[in-house]
């Protein structure tokens, strides 16, 4: 299934009034006169050009991957300052690095009518080894003021010259203009895949690069007033939505070599399954053997297998946080260490699996902090998970995370699909990990309503799934009095007490919480009669969704319910005046509904209510549906109940 | 306004010893493991001071951890700079039983750049190595030795590094090689700890035993100020290759002076330009405005921290080039933009952050304060500009710089001054509104907010905001009216008297709610106290309120005319040490009229005195979310037919 909401096509038109000088150095009066964004009058600054060339270079049989920048950035006002500092990012290995070279920066003032030019200079650029994989070039250009234009070129250098980095055509300022060129060498087949919601045709075209000296394919871009990317809540990864193009090698067609890598999916298994990490490895037994044996023992089933090893890596190796399809420690010294990263951890489960005779193979995908693969590829898949068949039944497994289950992966998981790499039955399959298991939560609340407002009760409920998975997260990194403590508050500022959950350290499963509590002014006197709120400290009272447009799909994580049962006994002396109405409504497209059901009976009181939303992940179209949801929701749980005297 | 150069260590530091331990679990105190994440079993700092310019640093730690909180306390790491070279470091992880896990060599731990999230760019390098760890308790045993030619920034000693940890032995011991490089030693705190000290012609030793861990509790002070702490100072040193005597916080002032001077030379040019823009004025403080004014209008903070550029700033002419630079760099210009006018001002420097820590009176050295600021002289009183700020009013420094000691660098000295203070009343707010309520509930309400002192610090920044950001923020802050549409906004930023005013227009549809033939709704919309500080069982730590307000409101509601008043809260009114609370609804003609005070004291209060503070903010927050109750009048409804 894809989504249709990805693909919506923004037609930009040109508006420029004039034609801008986009060489550099050329900057005009007019774009240092200028006060505003025409198109994005709340933009603190602009990109007025960008220039973006890719190309290889090759000298004395190296080759180097050369990649040009220009830009142009127009400050509007002190808020856009932060333009005028540039980090860019050099990635590196043990053996060789990017590197910047030519860069040169000018700022452009208009002082007294005259332009001033402010050369950035080689004191003011600071170069630093930012972590284990990059080292950080930094400056900030000199002599900002409010209306300056700065404009810079350099050049990253790259000894990797098969990992191209992206082209981003959209940032957090809004672009004027831009202009974008990568030449491969012929028979290179690089897949280029756009992505977010600017659609942009590109031009191409071969010529011969005397550089090199061999055909190159070049392929152009040319965008024009391109929004600044806005953030919002609820988005699943706001680069999915970032427009630019992503380049990954698919194929090599040159005379003597002909060799697919990521063509089609087909070929992205078989790249991936014939590296030595699936290939060999995963069958390679003698490390753990005698480890499995004596875990199965006793065992009869192939579930009972599955799940004995399953808890047995969840518990014993720990995930170091680094994603991964390849090994970072490798069996060997991840069995030593007891962690490693998510190939480390979860292709060592595949292989125990194995060992302990289960039909389990790998299962890659591309987490949601990453993006979404909509098109066959090697590179951006940077995970992967375990399958199980077993008893005709599908079971995934991630144990990078303890609380996980069968079935039930972290949520960074789920990220439209995966592919199924099954090497010794020479198969391979898309497999789809769209939508999670519903997450469920039950309330049961019984309480007792006091002439004085005060109310007095018992609270149990239960959570299962990722309500479950999050919980148990959440309670092992906190406090317990503290956790209390700020339950209490938000809950309208109840006072808890005999507070218990159960559960917590099975791993797997519902979670169960309880607790006694006390409101003090539960219930409002006006007037004579008594005001409460049915739903008490549980009702909803802020709608999440609070602006009047949406631009990026809301993502929920995974679906949901919520159930609510309230017993109220009302205090002696007191009947039912009024009691809100029992109401159901459902948002269109079966998006989810909501069920409010009261009734009244020997001085008990009984209310049940219950949302739900049906989808993970709702589409913007269906945004101004879902804020009304919410809306109608929130006002009727605000509904009081009023009691008067008999 | 943004925080500025750290640069002087002051982390505490562990040491090396020949000590053997019993790692495992099992041995620790049952006392020390209440409320404690981590518990760290030795603690010991040798300091050796042979000459002005050589100190060795021997440090040794050993901690358990008790669960995943006190990972953070695991740190395997130490910094160093040009001046401070790493000689050994090495590190054993051990299991519960105190089985040895692992061992760390150096050339295992990893070289950063020590980052201070604000730097554009800073020459302080950390090693670090993280541990996995896979199950809990384990615990590190981490050692090092390292030499700097720095004496004039020594670390302090906590005998407890945060809360939630507890410790079981703690040693520090510095020794110099002549009387004259001995330290001033401050204790600070020391009074509920069990330590013993020694001090000899050439070492001086504390050691102390059995600290319990203690849990964070909100509003409690900074625990810098309740932590048992030893501060350390040489008053001969040598700093960045500069040697200085400092007793007093005079010699610390001339001891800056040294740093700034011939800093403060301008361009003619730019001499010029200032001098045209003052033109005719001639008093003082007016001059003082427009100098600000311009530094304003052409500079920006960016930090960049090089060598003893950690506490010296570049040179004007060179801010006056790229007009960029930290506090430092931004405060000597403004000076000396200043003085090109005639105006004398100084350079400052104080700790800043919105909690207050003040300069110690009788403990000058130059690891206190973190930021730089420019006092100006006038008519006997100072007036302060934090330069780092584009948007601030002259004279007006905010919750960063407010109220506290600071060092005032005159030309003979150094001074402590206590810089501005915005205590209680002026920190005031008036909201007014004339808002309806419709028959079908809705409200449609003009809402006019006026802000001084701190609270003008948190308002007035909306003007800078872009438009949907002003809608969200307003969406949160009146996160009590659902529906809420925001259609009309004004501001007017009076920078001169420092107060800030809007005008907002919002609707809110469905606002009350129906129940039969009345009409429900909160009469308090727009200044409606939700906040109610959590409850403890047990509050251990005196609480601070460390700025206090004055909010008054004023609301008037017209209502339907078909209906009529069926209830209205009566008034009410509490006073008390923490301040005062009144509200008071009453009819005017057709109308209803809100009034309402609340005033909240800055203070420092006892553990016991917390529940009554809570109450009264519960009293308010139950009070402020009192109802009207409308009826359907039948008289009215006649006439309509």
């Amino acid at each position: 299934m894809t989504n249709k909401y990805f693909f919506i096509l923004l037609i930009l038109f040109f508006n420029q009034v004039l034609p801008q000088n986009t060489e550099f150095g050329e900057v005009s009066l007019n774009e240092l006169e200028e006060e505003s964004y025409l198109n994005d009058k709340d933009a603190n600054a602009a990109i007025l050009y960008k220039k973006i060339d890719t190309y290889l270079i090759s000298s004395g049989g190296n080759s180097r991957l050369v990649t040009y920048i220009q830009e142009r950035i127009k400050i509007y006002n002190n808020d856009g300052f932060d333009s005028a500092t540039k980090e860019v990012y050099l990635f590196k290995n043990r053996t060789s690095a990017e590197k910047v070279q030519k860069l040169k920066a000018f700022t452009f003032n208009l002082v007294n009518g005259e332009i001033e030019k402010t050369e950035l200079e080689k004191d003011q650029i600071f170069e630093t080894e930012s972590s284990y994989y990059y080292n950080k070039l930094s400056f900030t250009m000199p002599n900002v003021k409010e209306g300056s234009v700065i404009e810079l070129k350099y050049e990253v250098s790259s000894p990797f010259i098969w990992s191209i980095d992206s082209f981003v055509f959209q940032y957090d300022i809004p672009v004027k203009k831009l202009d974008a060129e990568i030449r491969n060498p012929k028979g290179f087949n690089f897949k280029k895949t756009p992505k977010g919601n600017i659609f942009v045709f590109p031009k191409t075209f071969s010529k011969r690069d005397n550089r090199i000296g061999m055909d190159v394919v070049v392929t152009k871009y040319a965008l024009n007033n391109v929004p600044a990317l806005k953030e919002e809540s609820f988005v699943d990864n706001i680069d999915n939505y970032r427009s630019g193009v992503m380049f990954e090698l698919m194929s090599i067609d040159i005379p003597g070599l002909s060799k697919s890598y990521a063509k089609s999916w087909k070929d992205v298994a078989k790249t991936i399954g014939s590296s030595s990490d699936y290939k060999n490895e995963l069958d390679k037994t003698r490390l753990f053997t005698d480890n499995v044996e004596s875990l199965i023992s006793g065992m009869n089933s192939d579930e009972e297998r599955m799940k004995v090893i399953f808890k047995h890596v969840k518990e014993n190796f720990k995930w170091n946080g680094v994603d991964g399809k390849y090994f970072l420690n490798g069996f060997k010294k991840t069995l030593k260490e007891k962690s490693g990263n998510a190939a480390d951890i979860n292709l060592l489960l595949v292989a125990m699996l194995r060992n302990a005779g289960l039909d389990a193979n790998p299962v890659l995908i591309s987490t949601k902090e990453n993006t979404i693969p909509f098109f066959p590829t090697v590179d951006r898949l940077n995970y992967v998970i375990g399958y199980v068949k077993a008893n005709e039944k599908s079971y995934y497994l991630d144990a990078t995370n303890k609380f996980s289950d069968l079935n039930l992966l972290p949520l960074k998981d789920y990220n439209w699909r995966g592919i199924l790499i099954n090497n010794p039955d020479k198969v391979w399959a898309l497999v789809d990990l769209n939508t999670p298991k519903t997450g469920t939560k039950r309330f049961f609340i019984e309480s007792q309503l006091k002439v004085d407002g005060s109310l007095e009760g018992k609270l149990s409920s239960r959570f299962s799934n990722h309500f479950a998975m999050t919980f148990r997260e959440f309670i092992e990194e906190v406090d317990k009095e503290n956790y209390v403590s700020e339950l209490e508050t938000k809950l309208s500022d109840i006072e808890i007490s005999n507070h218990e959950v159960k559960n917590i350290d099975e791993l797997s499963g519902p979670v169960s919480e309880s607790f006694e509590f006390y409101q003090d002014a539960a219930a409002e006197d006006l007037g004579g009669k008594l005001y409460l709120k049915p739903m008490l400290f549980l009702a909803m009272d802020e709608n999440p969704f609070k602006s009047e447009t949406r631009d990026y799909p809301i993502d929920f994580g995974f679906p949901f319910k919520n159930d609510f049962v309230f017993k109220i006994k009302l205090p002696e002396g007191y009947k039912v005046e009024s009691l809100p109405k029992s109401i159901m409504m459902k948002i269109p497209n079966n998006l989810g509904m909501f069920k409010y059901n009261t009734n009244s009976l020997d001085g008990i009181v009984d209310v049940t209510v219950s949302y739900s939303i049906n989808k993970a992940r709702v589409s913007t179209e269906d945004y101004l549906f879902l804020k009304q949801f919410y809306n109608q929701m929130i006002s009727k749980e605000s509904e009081p109940l009023v009691l008067s005297k008999i | 306004m943004r925080l500025i150069y750290l640069i002087l260590f002051l982390t505490s530091f562990f040491t090396y010893s020949q000590h053997s331990l019993d790692y495992s679990f099992n041995r620790i105190n049952r006392e020390l493991l209440t409320n404690s994440d981590a518990v760290v079993r030795f603690d010991k700092l040798e300091i050796e001071i042979s000459t002005i310019d050589k100190m060795v640093f021997r440090g040794h730690q050993v901690i358990t951890i008790l669960n995943e909180k006190g990972n953070s306390h695991a740190r395997m790491i130490l910094g160093y700079d040009n001046e401070k070279k790493i000689r050994s470091l090495n590190a054993t992880i051990y299991d519960r039983n105190g089985k040895k896990i692992k061992d760390v060599k150096k050339k295992e731990f990893k070289d950063y750049s020590a980052t201070d999230g604000f730097s554009l760019y800073t020459d302080n390098r950390v090693l670090a190595f993280t541990y996995l760890p896979i199950e809990y308790p384990y615990t590190i045993d981490f050692k090092y030795e390292a030499q700097t030619s720095d004496t004039g920034a020594i670390p302090s000693w906590y005998f407890t590094s945060d809360y939630n940890i507890s410790v079981e032995k703690s040693e520090y011991t510095i020794q110099y090689a002549v009387p004259d490089l001995k330290p001033v030693i401050i204790e600070s705190n020391l009074g509920d700890i069990d330590f013993q000290k020694s001090v000899l012609d050439d070492i001086i030793v504390y050691k102390a035993q059995n600290i319990h861990a203690i849990n964070q509790e909100i509003l409690s002070p900074s625990f810098q100020n309740i932590v048992p702490k030893l501060l350390v100072r040489l008053p001969k040193f040598n700093y960045k290759g500069v040697k200085g005597r400092i007793n007093s916080w005079e010699d610390a002032g001339i001891w800056m002076g040294k740093l700034l001077k011939g800093q403060d030379k301008l361009p003619a040019n730019t001499i010029n330009t200032i001098n045209h823009l003052v033109g005719d004025v001639k008093d003082d403080l007016e001059k003082a405005k427009i100098v600000h004014q311009y530094v304003q209008d052409n500079t920006r903070y960016i930090s960049v921290q090089v060598g003893i550029g950690g506490l010296k700033p570049i040179s004007a002419i060179e801010v006056d080039e790229v007009k960029y630079g930290d506090c430092k760099g931004l405060s000597n210009y403004t000076i000396a933009l200043l003085k090109a006018v005639g105006v004398e001002a100084f350079y400052t420097v104080v700790e800043a952050g919105s909690n207050k820590v003040d300069f110690l009176d009788d403990f000058a050295d130059l690891a206190q304060g973190n930021h730089v600021i420019v006092a100006i002289p006038y008519n006997d009183k100072y007036y302060w500009i934090d330069c780092t700020s584009q948007v601030h009013p002259f004279g007006f420094i905010g919750d960063f710089t407010d109220d506290r000691k600071a060092l005032v660098v005159k030309p003979n000295g150094g001074e402590l001054v206590k810089t501005q203070a915005y205590l209680d009343s002026v920190n005031f707010q008036l909201t007014t509104s004339k808002l309806k309520i419709n028959s079908e509930g809705s409200v449609i309400a003009d809402v006019q907010i006026k802000t001084k002192g701190i609270q003008y610090d948190y308002h007035f920044n909306l003007e800078d905001k872009n438009d949907d950001d002003v809608k969200e923020y307003y969406k949160d802050y009146w996160d009590n009216i659902g529906n809420l549409k925001i259609n009309n906004y004004q501001f007017v930023n009076d920078k001169k008297n420092v107060i800030f005013t809007e005008e907002v227009k919002i609707t809110a549809s469905k606002y009350a709610t129906f129940v039969q033939d009345k009409i429900i709704f909160e009469p308090n919309l727009f200044n409606n106290h939700s906040y109610i500080p959590k409850r403890y069982r047990n509050r251990k730590l005196p609480f601070k309120i460390q700025r206090g307000y004055l909010d008054e409101d004023e609301f008037k509601i017209s209502v339907p005319s078909n209906y009529e008043f069926e209830s209205i809260p009566e008034a009410f009114e509490i006073d008390n040490k923490f301040g005062f609370y009144k509200i008071r609804l009453e009819k005017q003609n057709e109308d209803l009229v809100l009034k309402r005070k609340v005033f909240i004291k800055s203070g420092l209060y006892p553990n016991t005195e917390y529940e009554s503070y809570r109450n009264f903010m519960r009293t308010i927050s139950k009070r402020d979310r009192l109802k009207i109750v409308l009826n359907k009048s039948i008289k009215h409804n006649r006439n309509d037919e």
